[in-house]
């Protein structure tokens, strides 16, 4: 059985950051990390972690974020060889055709619009987490 | 009489009349060049003038009906003559005119301009552009300058142009130029203002709006139990509202976007490609109990995206504007035909495709307005929708050098007839 995946948000809504936190609460095959707050935190959480297996599995940036975009971030951190295996999505309100042909472009494994219903939330993860397996197996 | 002329005397005479007969004809050639005007022949009464009439008359003539006006200074630059068409520019008199210096009728601010012009007449042959006074106003005018040679000494001819109506002509294009210029540039700016303004309005609405979304999902997913009946509908009213907002916005973005070029042609199925889309129209398919023939249609090059959303576009409406009693019947199909270019008088060939249906149908006098952006035929308590879907349609059509119309009965159905290029052109 794999270890629960260990999940780094970042973004600078309070209330989706409560919503993110609440949807995954109780499932037990994720982690949430400590929530940042825009993109220079990601930066910064991943520059003080030290061990390698401590990184996060998974790393979702909102778009809208004030001194970093999302977009800005994921360019950085697939720019840096210690985090550009760590597979990032990049999500927003509205996520059109341009913000998704741009991230996929610099290395995004994901562009999504933020989901509405719990439902959607459980779906998002199980789409993520599914087809991360997949590339681990391969 | 018998009187013998010696053989010298002969050969004298001979000789005086070859002399004569030489100067006779090139007199004859000076006049048919028309080098001399008139002639000095002597005769019984001393020197006589004989004036050419007939070839005086003509020049005369042509130079008093043309519409140039003419001028001949001497070498003081006094006017000697002057044609009608000189007086009409001057408005003023010839009698006025002549033994005038032209200079008096020259403003001061173009004096230099006239003493230069002048000067270099005599010279060679020049044109120039000048101002004369006519009473209190200025005559734009070109003179066209050319020194003559005669026998009671030498003359400027002047040929004077009036510029006045070529120059309000000039004036006039330059001014509508000037203006269609700047209309376009406010047309350009205000249609990326519109864009822009599209863009940023429908993401910065939906942020609130996806809000008021989980929010009340919330409420109604893990708080149902604690609302009362009413509240229940309250909130599923909420979230309908919402809903319904969140595709207007959605549809406003997609229409602004289209006004951005993208010319992403390629040549498709159609036939695949409308398959493609009753995939996933099969769910309201099957609900209405609808049936969809699709009869051959020509592989067209076409922007794929956006022509699939005009047919999901009008598909979607010919389900959703069906009868309550009779199930939908759909039908496409389509024939070649040649339109001539609209601006380029050439043959395009063309393909135009039918949309029909039986369902609720309109009133044609709406035919032009449902093309209209937010114009709805129906209360969105009856038909639900944005009122952008013809409007997108549309515009993509036009994008595709293409044109749609629309007739339609009350009662009987609705058909829409696309007609679009087969072959885009390459660069436009």
């Amino acid at each position: 059985m794999n270890k629960r995946k260990k999940i780094l948000l970042a973004d600078d809504d309070i209330d989706d950051r409560i919503l993110f936190e609440s949807a995954y609460r109780n499932r037990n095959d994720i982690i949430v990390l400590p929530i940042a707050i825009n993109g220079v935190e990601v930066i910064q959480r991943l520059e003080s972690t030290l061990a390698p297996e401590n990184l996060p599995d998974l790393i979702i940036l909102d778009q809208n974020m004030p001194k970093m975009t999302g977009k800005q971030t994921l360019s950085l951190l697939k720019a840096d060889q210690r985090y550009a295996h760590i597979p990032v999505c990049v999500c927003s309100t509205y996520a059109d055709h341009h913000l998704t042909v741009d991230c996929l472009k610099l290395g995004a494994y994901k562009v999504f619009s933020k989901p509405i219903t719990d439902e959607e939330y459980q779906k998002m993860m199980n789409d993520f987490l599914g087809d991360l397996a997949v590339e681990i197996a391969h | 009489m018998g009187q013998v002329k010696e053989y010298r005397d002969l050969v004298q005479e001979n000789e005086t009349l070859r002399q004569q007969l030489n100067e006779a004809n090139d007199t004859i050639d000076a006049i048919r060049n028309g080098e001399i005007d008139a002639l000095v022949v002597e005769g019984k009464n001393g020197h006589e003038l004989y004036t050419l009439n007939s070839a005086d008359r003509t020049y005369r003539s042509f130079i008093e009906q043309m519409s140039e006006g003419a001028v001949t200074l001497n070498a003081e630059g006094i006017i000697v003559y002057c044609n009608s068409s000189f007086a009409n520019i001057l408005d003023t008199p010839s009698r006025d005119i002549i033994s005038h210096p032209l200079v008096e009728f020259i403003p001061e601010s173009d004096g230099k301009n006239y003493d230069d012009l002048i000067f270099l007449g005599w010279q060679q042959e020049i044109k120039g552009e000048i101002s004369l006074k006519k009473k209190a106003t200025l005559v734009p005018v070109q003179l066209s300058i050319t020194s003559l040679k005669m026998d009671e000494g030498v003359a400027l001819s002047i040929i004077v142009t009036d510029l006045t109506s070529q120059k309000q002509i000039l004036n006039a294009l330059k001014s509508n130029n000037e203006q269609l210029e700047m209309m376009n540039k406010q047309l350009e700016s205000s249609n990326h203002d519109l864009q822009q303004f599209a863009s940023v309005a429908s993401h910065d609405l939906q942020e609130p709006l996806r809000k008021i979304q989980v929010f009340s999902h919330l409420l109604k997913d893990k708080f149902a139990h604690e609302l009362s009946d009413i509240s229940s509908v309250y909130l599923g009213k909420i979230v309908h509202a919402a809903n319904r907002m969140k595709v207007l916005i959605i549809d406003i973005l997609n229409y602004s976007r289209l006004s951005s070029n993208d010319r992403n042609y390629v040549l498709t199925d159609i036939n695949a490609m409308i398959n493609e889309l009753l995939l996933d129209l099969e769910l309201i398919t099957k609900e209405k109990n609808a049936v969809i023939r699709v009869h051959e249609l020509p592989h067209m090059q076409i922007n794929p995206g956006q022509m699939r959303q005009v047919f999901q576009n009008l598909i979607s409406n010919a389900l959703k504007f069906c009868k309550r009693e009779v199930p939908p019947f759909i039908e496409i199909y389509s024939r070649i035909v040649t339109v001539k270019h609209p601006v380029l008088d050439y043959d395009v060939r063309c393909c135009n495709i039918h949309i029909k249906d039986n369902g609720i149908g309109f009133d044609e006098k709406f035919s032009k307005n449902i093309f209209n952006l937010f114009e709805k035929l129906h209360s969105k308590d009856d038909y639900d929708g944005s009122g952008i879907g013809l409007a997108i349609t549309k515009k993509i059509v036009e994008k595709h050098n293409g044109q749609i119309s629309v007739h339609s009965k009350m009662g009987i159905g609705t058909e829409f007839i696309l007609t679009l290029p087969i072959d885009q052109e390459p660069n436009e």
